[in-house]
């Protein structure tokens, strides 16, 4: 069983990310935002991390940045390869995309908000084959 | 200018014209009760970095604030305060005074003991009148500035708090609806079909308050030289599968030459998506929406056409309002907010455009919008700085 690490600030959303995940067969890991997310990564090694990128964004990208671009001695240099799917605010995920802020996007894909259950699959299964 | 310019070289203007080395502009704070060296000429600038002090403190500037300019000559040395540190024996100091209100002191300071005299201070006064009156200008800018900056930080901070708990319960309801928390009756799922379209009017309906607030609170500021053409397009190619899913033909007529208007992209995205999302929307399949930009009376000129449901003349009035829709917009079973055209009209408006409607109902509408063309030769980097940035 595959396991996802959701690293959150919003049980809520968890519960929505929750629901289509599980039925899909994926095992569901929850953290909190920050050094909580980053220590989960370590200690459990999902195969694929949600970022919810809501208030928490410092904390969210500190994440995703820490397993993206790890310096030489981190002790995370062991989990970059694990994708990352970006949870968005609403009309965001284009701007994040285009021009610039590409080459800043730690993540591997990302999904806006509200949620499509059916598309959160499908970006899942692609990143996890 | 900014207040730190402008007090600096008060300063400056001060020493020079009086062929002193020492000169200080002095600030009120907001209780009026405490002094702040605000800009210095030829003295430390550490000076700048003391705190506040109580009026009762300045001898001079406590002097010069009750109205009138004050010599310190040798026999009033204890005037000059925390200046005689400096080496200073002689100071002149006036009011700077802006509507009858005093706004602090310029003072002017020489290491020769009784350097001034009455006539220094009718040469300081006509630069103190001046600097009174820049000092006024720039603090109000600031305060401006201030404003607007902590409106645009609660529109965002209104943006998170209100989408999120909207778009956390679009996120359960789908969840559910499409199945993955098990099989739900017919019933269930119309109520929560029902659910859903509510969320997503709840959405929409935030996105154009929090359009009109942004757009309210940003004002023509930001507005820079775009090309119109590209605009219409963009939005045209955006609402073609909506129109395509519903069956309805949308041409695009662009205007040959490139017209340049002031606007934001953004802004002007926001104008048309709302216009040609309308004759979308209030036309029935089978019909059709031309969209077409022209030049005419030296203005830029966008029409957009539908055969759609039309507007009752009765509604006319009220179409811009905020909130308001009309009766057969209504009953059409289309969904929406009645913020689109008052956004659109803010926005026109703001870029010194118009809009004009003309309608017949069950015959469908014209909506115009017109705006000041920019002549491409009066822009420093001519077109270069549109197309390619």
């Amino acid at each position: 069983m595959k396991r996802v690490l959701i690293v959150h600030d919003d049980p809520d959303m968890v519960a929505a990310l929750r629901l289509p995940l599980e039925s899909a067969g994926y095992q569901v890991l929850e953290a909190g935002a920050g050094r909580d997310g980053l220590r989960q990564v370590a200690e459990t090694r999902p195969e694929l991390v949600i970022l919810d990128v809501a208030l928490e964004m410092a904390a969210a990208c500190q994440v995703s940045l820490e397993l993206r671009n790890p310096s030489p001695r981190s002790h995370y240099r062991a989990y970059r390869h694990i994708p990352i799917l970006m949870l968005t605010p609403p009309h965001t995920a284009a701007s994040l995309r285009s021009g610039t802020d590409e080459a800043y996007l730690p993540a591997d894909d990302c999904l806006e908000k509200p949620l499509d259950p059916d598309v959160l699959l499908e970006k899942v299964h692609r990143l996890l084959e | 200018m900014e207040l730190s310019r402008v007090l600096v070289s008060l300063a400056d203007n001060a020493a020079m014209s009086l062929k002193v080395e020492a000169a200080a502009v002095c600030l009120l704070d907001e209780s009026s009760r405490r002094l702040r060296v605000a800009a210095v000429h030829g003295l430390p600038a550490e000076t700048l970095n003391r705190a506040p002090q109580d009026i009762h403190a300045c001898g001079l500037e406590r002097e010069a604030l009750a109205g009138l300019a004050v010599l310190a000559a040798d026999e009033r040395q204890e005037l000059l305060g925390e200046w005689a540190g400096e080496n200073l024996r002689s100071g002149l100091c006036i009011p700077l005074v802006h509507e009858g209100k005093p706004l602090g002191t310029l003072g002017v300071y020489a290491a020769q003991p009784a350097r001034f005299c009455r006539e220094d201070a009718s040469t300081l006064e006509p630069l103190a009148e001046l600097g009174a009156a820049a000092i006024a200008a720039a603090q109000a800018l600031a305060e401006l500035k201030t404003m607007e900056l902590q409106q645009a930080q609660f529109i965002r901070i209104a943006t998170h708090e209100l989408r999120s708990p909207v778009t956390v319960s679009q996120s359960l309801v789908r969840s559910v609806l499409k199945g993955y928390a098990g099989a739900m009756s017919d019933k269930q799922a119309e109520v929560f079909t029902r659910i859903s379209r509510r969320l997503d009017l709840l959405e929409t309906l935030i996105n154009d308050l929090l359009d009109l607030a942004a757009g309210k609170a940003a004002g023509a500021a930001k507005a820079e030289p775009v090309l119109l053409n590209a605009s219409i397009g963009r939005v045209v190619l955006l609402l073609q599968p909506r129109a395509e899913d519903k069956g309805i033909r949308v041409t695009f007529q662009p205007h040959r030459g490139q017209l340049i208007v002031r606007g934001t992209e953004d802004g002007l995205d926001r104008i048309f998506v709302n216009l040609v999302g309308n004759a979308i929307k209030y036309t029935p399949t089978g019909g059709a929406v031309a969209v077409s930009v022209q030049q005419k009376e030296g203005q830029a000129q966008v029409e957009i056409s539908d055969t759609g449901i039309g507007i009752p003349e009765q509604a006319m009035p009220e179409l811009f309002k905020e909130f308001y829709r009309a009766p057969n917009a209504k009953q059409s079973g289309e969904v929406g907010t009645g913020l689109g055209l008052a956004i659109a009209k803010n926005l026109a408006e703001q870029y010194g455009g118009r809009i004009h409607v003309k309608s017949s109902e069950g015959r469908g509408t014209t909506f115009t919008v017109t705006f000041p063309l920019i002549d491409p030769n009066g822009l420093e980097n001519p077109l270069g700085s549109i197309l390619f940035k």
